[in-house]
């Protein structure tokens, strides 16, 4: 994207809620990609990896989740 | 339990049922908006329903404000097409920094615990100058210092 494409909020207070709008994105998109890549047959390490955290970081985030939802998982 | 407890159990459970619904692992202050709206505590319905919000118009103000804040930053939320990840098995228990800030504001509104009433938890939501329920309100078009007055004034007509 070009500078001319990418708006920079002037004012600090969308700047500010651009970042807490960005971290719930964020948190939405790693449940569902998470989700999918584990559906997919992905492994723990391999989607901690991906995502640049540590596999207990990812376990312990998402693995109650989709263990309720019924998602196969691969230990290794 | 007095009455006041059960009414801030109640907002705090349909809170976190709100949380659940948008993935949050938190309740923040905007959960406890919606709550309240959810609610059909008298003084704050007519309160929020003489600015023109119900449960449905926060809702869309909040989804208004989210998308609007990605934009700023060149990002829309409708560009991802992923499939909608399962919920979590349990509701949020956690309250966030902003739904505690909310409360904190709502109890430190009166002197003593008796004289607390649902429309001061209201309050305590509406006396954040900045932070998502503000913009939400911002771009619905709600004035917020009068609908803050508004509430003000329900709290003083029903301490006279």
């Amino acid at each position: 994207m070009s500078s001319a494409e990418t708006p920079v909020p002037q004012e600090p207070a969308d700047a500010l809620a651009a970042v807490a709008a960005l971290r719930r994105l964020a948190d939405q998109i790693e449940d569902a990609a998470v989700e999918q890549a584990m559906r997919g047959g992905w492994s723990w390490p391999q989607v901690a990896e991906a995502l640049g955290v540590t596999r207990q970081a990812v376990h312990k985030k998402h693995a109650k989740r989709l263990i309720a939802a019924g998602v196969t998982l691969r230990r290794r | 339990m007095a009455a006041i407890d059960h009414y801030i159990n109640t907002i705090i459970d349909q809170g976190a049922r709100e949380a659940h619904t948008d993935g949050s692992a938190t309740i923040e202050a905007h959960h406890l908006l919606l709550a309240i709206a959810a609610e059909r505590e008298t003084t704050t319905h007519q309160a929020l329903a003489s600015a023109g919000l119900d449960h449905r118009a926060i809702r869309d103000a909040l989804n208004r404000e989210f998308e609007h804040s990605l934009n700023a930053v060149g990002v829309s939320a409708a560009a991802f097409d992923l499939p909608r990840p399962s919920s979590a098995p349990d509701l949020p228990s956690q309250l966030g920094a902003s739904a505690k800030l909310a409360l904190e504001r709502g109890f430190t509104s009166v002197d003593r615990k008796k004289d607390l009433r649902p429309a001061h938890l209201l309050l305590g939501i509406l006396q954040a100058e900045v932070g998502t329920v503000p913009r939400a309100l911002a771009l619905a078009g709600v004035d917020q210092a009068d609908l803050k007055a508004r509430v003000l004034r329900t709290l003083t007509n029903a301490g006279e």
